[in-house]
Parts: structure tokens; sequence; C-alpha cells
């Protein structure tokens, strides 16, 4: 997998199981859609079609980011946010293919924890607590 | 006078080619049969090649059932003194074997420090597949014999059969009850 | 019972036989752009001849180089090189066939190459690590029924045939539209009339033609695959296996396509357009998927028999699928069941790691496990002589 940020080739980083692509340069986070079932499954989760659903129907948010394109088809992804508060901002592949975190947000997810947000038990918040617990050093 | 020897020639002729179709053909048949059988062989080696493999890995975990272990090792000793015997007889050994591995793999669900091991879990992969290699293997080689004895009990091929010494084959046949099924290596039995 | 071969290849022959025809048509109406029917009867031909060539020799593995299939051995991924070992020795197939795994989280797989004893059998990754055991075995089964059926090369013919037809149409009309609107332009006021007529039916052809060689080649490739299908359910003694696996593939449809950053580029620039090429593909061949779950598990028993009297029920009688031939009055008994969960299998979690170990390994990515229960896999590119853990923050060396 190619980083859409710095097009480096990505780092695998595995734990509990779970595959995420990394970017060593950028700090960058792809979570690949068949990754997410996986976790949303084994968390007796709702399927990843609706959770993509939910976030493909939410409004494409106002942002100076650069668009990001999904490593996978190559076209561009759409901005969302996604988490409680501070929001985040995450860019969605239009075709399901995964989210990509900047390295940024992957810090500010990270500082979050630090501010103990209580986990809910809801699959956004699985994903941004899984992504916590994965970079934990990288904050 | 020259027609009826064109005849008679053509009638020969003819006769030939039919004898020598025939024969070809129960020839392949054979063949097949022969093949079959020597991929059971392989297969059946192959699990006696496993199974002390099997017994040193999960010895010391059962500590209990020694006379569990004690079976599988006399049936494979057994198999393996009958191993240049034919169908029937092997087919017999190689039932008691199956059974005996039954019998150990049923247990393995008390262990499961014995579960977690990767040598194990490679070696049940090996086991359940050459069980799954053994009998896909018996049912090739029994429809061979099926076709192959047909052939030599079917008009007209039966002729050609008798006059050159094709003999019937053997069906590898399952005697033990338990080798009706492949081993399941499925630990809640 | 084995030898449904024969009896089958009329059909196809027949049907092949109207591909042909329509082959040749299209080189008649492509001639007559050229005021030579010679002369477009001979690139037709041609054409037709260089892809068959081509697909014949080497039409396996441009399928396989083009869909970035890796080969894998008996150590790479032992359950996967088992059950494709069980198959061939329950088909009696005499070569054991190459196996390939496909990165992608498609389900799919086919089987390729030119005879029995030159075949491949290939599986995407994401239908491996979907399947647990038994269905795995139903659907090697399913494709080394193809190979064995010798239904491998005859469809890789035909869709080369099929192959040709689209593209020699889709230049043909372009250049029959442009060399009849010239024409029509310079040709003198008397003679033009029946010329336009005869352009129009041949663009009307050209559009048509494809249409039709498609409907052949799915009347072909529907009738190989509810036989794969008995040969599968014949070769295991379980039809659950299969029709357990179809019903997976049906569930998943419309949800990740093929989308492999490597083959997406070569699809734009194959002519064949990848699925006409596709010989025995499992899914994109037509037989609904519901339906041939439907006599999967309608079946008594696993004999050819017992398919021909399933496919009957579900069809509410009339013709079976099975050439009478092949047909015996025999029952053949099903394996007993295995209960999913209960035989110590892997789950789909386990059976994914299991599956990307593999492609990691085999795109030569360096794995390293962090103390902390992490594991980093370093691509290849990665130049630099250290690697920091992003969970714990250890220093490892690469």
């Amino acid at each position: 997998m190619i980083c859409p940020v710095c097009k480096y080739a990505m780092m695998v980083v595995e734990y509990h199981n779970i595959e995420l692509d990394y970017c060593n340069s950028c700090k960058g986070v792809w979570f690949d859609s068949g990754e997410l079932e996986l976790l949303l499954k084994s968390q007796g989760l709702e399927e990843p079609k609706t959770f993509f659903a939910g976030i493909s129907n939410s409004q494409e948010a106002a942002s100076s980011e650069k668009k990001r394109k999904c490593p996978i088809c190559g076209r561009k992804m759409k901005k969302t946010p996604i988490g409680g508060q501070p929001e985040i901002l995450v860019d969605v592949c239009r075709d399901k293919h995964g989210l990509w975190f900047d390295g940024g947000e992957v810090t500010r997810l990270i500082r979050r924890l630090a501010e103990k947000h209580p986990p809910k038990h809801d699959s956004k918040e699985q994903v941004i607590s899984f992504l916590e617990e994965v970079f934990e050093a990288s904050g | 006078m020259p027609i009826a020897v064109y005849v008679i020639i053509g009638v020969v002729v003819v006769l030939a080619i039919v004898f020598w179709v025939l024969y070809n053909g129960l020839v392949r048949l054979r063949n097949q049969v022969k093949n079959a059988w020597a991929q059971i062989d392989v297969q059946l080696k192959r699990r006696h090649d496993l199974i002390p493999n099997l017994v040193e890995t999960v010895k010391g975990y059962m500590k209990f059932e020694r006379e569990t272990l004690e079976a599988v090792t006399k049936a494979r000793n057994i198999a393996l003194q009958a191993s240049s015997a034919g169908a029937g007889e092997r087919a017999k050994v190689e039932g008691e074997l199956s059974s005996a591995l039954a019998r150990l793999l049923a247990v393995v669900e008390r262990y499961p420090d014995l579960k977690a091991n990767q040598n194990f879990l490679a070696l049940q992969e090996e086991l359940t597949s050459t069980e799954n290699k053994i009998s896909f293997s018996r049912q090739f080689y029994n429809d061979s014999v099926l076709r192959y004895n047909n052939q030599t009990q079917m008009v007209p091929s039966n002729i050609v059969a008798s006059m050159t010494g094709f003999k019937p084959g053997e069906f590898f046949e399952v005697t033990v009850a338990a080798e009706r099924e492949p081993v399941k290596v499925s630990f809640t039995q | 019972m084995w030898e449904q071969i024969r009896s089958n290849q009329i059909r196809s022959v027949v049907l092949t036989i109207g591909m042909g025809v329509l082959l040749i048509l299209i080189g008649y109406f492509l001639g007559l752009a050229f005021d030579s029917v010679v002369a477009g009867l001979v690139i037709a031909i041609l054409v037709w001849a260089i892809l068959s060539l081509i697909g014949y020799f080497q039409g396996d593995s441009i399928l396989l180089s083009m869909h970035g299939a890796k080969k894998i051995g008996p150590d790479d991924h032992p359950r996967l090189y088992n059950v494709v070992e069980e198959m061939k020795i329950a088909s009696g197939l005499e070569k054991m066939p190459d196996i390939y795994i496909i990165d992608d989280p498609a389900l799919n797989a086919f089987a390729t190459g030119r005879d029995p004893n030159r075949a491949s059998v290939a599986i995407t990754s994401g239908l491996l690590q979907k399947l647990n055991r038994d269905e795995l075995q139903g659907v090697i089964a399913h494709e080394i029924s193809h190979i064995k059926n010798r239904d491998v090369l005859l469809m890789a013919m035909c869709s080369v045939l099929l192959g040709t037809i689209v593209i020699l149409a889709y230049y043909g009309s372009r250049f029959l539209f442009f060399s009849g609107a010239g024409s029509r332009r310079s040709s003198s006021r008397g003679g033009g009339g029946g010329n336009i007529i005869i352009l129009v039916v041949a663009l009307v052809f050209m559009i048509l033609a494809p249409i039709f060689a498609q409907l052949i080649y799915f009347a072909i490739s529907r009738r190989r695959e509810y036989l794969a299908d008995a040969s599968g359910a014949l070769y295991t003694r379980y039809p659950e296996g299969l029709a357990s696996a179809l019903e997976k593939i049906g569930l998943s449809t419309g949800q990740l396509k093929a989308a492999n950053k490597a083959t997406a580029p070569m699809y734009i620039v194959n002519p064949f357009r990848g699925k006409s090429l596709q010989a025995s593909d499992l899914t994109s061949t037509h037989p609904p998927l519901s339906e041939r779950i439907r006599i999967l598990r309608a079946m008594a028993g696993a004999s050819f028999n017992e398919y021909d009297q399933a496919y009957r029920q579900v069809h509410g009688g009339g013709q079976g699928v099975i050439p009478a031939a092949s047909l015996t009055a025999e029952t053949v008994p099903v394996r007993t069941l295995r209960l999913e969960g209960e035989t110590g299998e892997l789950n789909e979690i386990q059976r994914a790691r299991e599956t990307s170990d593999v492609m990691w390994r085999l795109s030569n990515y360096k794995t390293i496990a962090c103390n902390c229960g992490a594991r980093l896999r370093v691509p290849p590119q990665f130049k630099q002589p250290q690697i920091k853990c992003p969970h714990c923050g250890r220093t490892h060396q690469v």
C-alpha cells in the first residue's frame, strides 16, 4: 500500500489480529474496510456496510485540508467528521475501500484519550478507541 | 473364390481390431485401478509416518491417556506389517487404526493447552487432510474397480478378458463401523 | 458416470459453431465497407486466429499475471494446498494443479490452463479467509471439475471468440459509420441508396452481434457450471459445502469489487475486458447463485442422478441438466455433517491473519514481532536501519 500523502510504501501494524497500514514518515493511518469489518464483527457491532452508509450520508465537511486520494482506487476521498468532541476530520473512500487518518488526527485522538473520555459502545467509538490503543506511543 | 478370401480376410481384420480396442480398454481400466491403489498406498504410508510424530507431541500433555496412545501405536504397527497385503486385509487393519486415532483425537478436547500448541495444530491439519485423502482415494479406487469389473463381466469385453486373463479387482471395503466416515478431527465426540 | 464429457460436448460444439458464424458474418459486413468481402473475412479470421493462439499458449499466464496472482507451495498455506490435493485425488486428476492466491478482497475463484495436465486453480485472498474447510473444499471441487471436464480450454476458446466479436464489432461499427458517412457525401446521386441500406443493416448487426455472442457464451457456460456443481458435490460427497460457500459469495455482492492497484490499469488496456477472458469464473457466468444453492440443498445424495433430480425439482419438472449417458440409477450417500465451530477450526479473523501472513511473505515484507504484542510488517522498499513500534515505542533493527 502506498501512503496517499507522501507516496512511500506503508508498513503494516498488526495488533489484536487487526492490521492497519501505517506511514512511518507522516504517521498517517489507513484503516482498510476488510479489517474494519473484522474489528466490528469481533466486537459484535454493525456491519461495515451500515457503518459506511452512515458516514457517506453525512455532509461533506468544508475544510481547508488537502483532498486525499484513496490508496486503493485512486479516487478522491470525502472529508467527514467522526467521533464526539473534539471532532476529527477523516477521509472516507466513496467506494467504501477504507478510512484515512492523517498523522495529526491520530495524535489528537490520543490526546483525547489522555483527557479520559469514557468510550461508548458504538462503532465509530470502537474504531477510534482501537486506533488510540494501537498508536499509544506515537502521541 | 477370391471374393470369399476377401470376406474372410475382412472378417479377421475387423475381429482383430475389435479385439485390440477391447483389450486396450481393459488395460487402461486396469492401469487406472493400479494407479488408484498406489494413491491409497501413498496416503496410508503418510498416515503411518505422521503417527509417531503425533504421539510424541501429544504424550507430554496427556498424562492419563496411556492406553489410548498405546492403542494407536499398536494399531499402527499392525497396519505397517500388513502393508503388502491385499485390499480386503488392509482395509480391515487400517480401519482399526482409524478408530484408534478417532478415540485419541476425541480425548484431546480435555487438554486446552494441547489445542493451543502450534505444532499440534499443524499436525492436526495434516492428519485431517490425510484422513480425507485416504477416503477420497478409496472413493476413486472403488469407482475404478467398479468400472473395471463391469468391463470384465460385460459382453463382449468379458470374452477378451477371460482369454487374456484379466481378473476382477478387489474393493477396498470398510469393515469397521467407525471407519465408514473419515476420522473427524473434531473434538466434541 | 465419469464420462459425461463427451455427450455434453456436442451441444457445446453446436453453440460454438453459432459463435463462429457470427464472427464470419461480422467479417462479411466489415468487408462491405472495404468493397471486398474477402478482405473483411481475412481480417476477422486473422484477428481471431492470433487471439486464439495467444489465448491457447499464454492465456493462463496472462490471466494470472493480470490478477497479480501469486503461486503458493505446500508450506505457504497448508490447508489450501491440502484441500486442492484432496480434490485432485477425488477427481482422479493425474497431475497436481498449480495453486495461486490473488490478493483481492472480492470473493472469487477460477480455474485455468489448456489441459488437465497444465492447469491452475486461483482463489482470492478474500474468499480464502471467508470460507471454512468444507466450503473451501466445495469451491475447489467445483474448479477441479472444470479442469477434469475440460471446460477450461473450451470456455477460454469461446471467450476468445467472444472477445474477437466484441473487438471487431466495436471497431467495425465505428469504421462503417465514418466510411458510410464519408461515402454518402462523395458518392454520386444515383447508386447511393442501396449502399446505405446495406450499411445500416451492417451497423445494426455490428451492434447486435456482441449481444448474441454473449448470450451464446452464457448458454455454454451455464450448463458447464451446473455440471461442475454436480461433479463438485460428487467429489466431496457433501453438496452443503459448496452451497454454503456460494451463499457467502452471494451475500457479499455489491460489497467490494476487484480493486487491486496493480491490476486496475491492466483492465483498461485489456481488450478482453476482463469478464470475457475469465474462463470458468465462479460468479460471473450465469446461473443465478440462489438457484444453484437451492439445487445443491435439494440433493438427496451426492450422485449425478440426485443432482439431476434436484435440478428438476427446483425447476418444477421438465428436462434435467446432466447428460443421460452419465446418469446411472445409483445413489451416493452424503458424508455426515460436521458442525462449524465445534471442529477446532480457525475462525474468520484467524483465517484472515493466516491468509495475510502468506501474502506478506510472498510480497517480501519483513515481519518484526514486538514484545508488546504488536507485529510490524516492513515493506521491502523500507530502507532505514531502525523502526519504532508505534504501539509501545520500542526501537527495532530492520
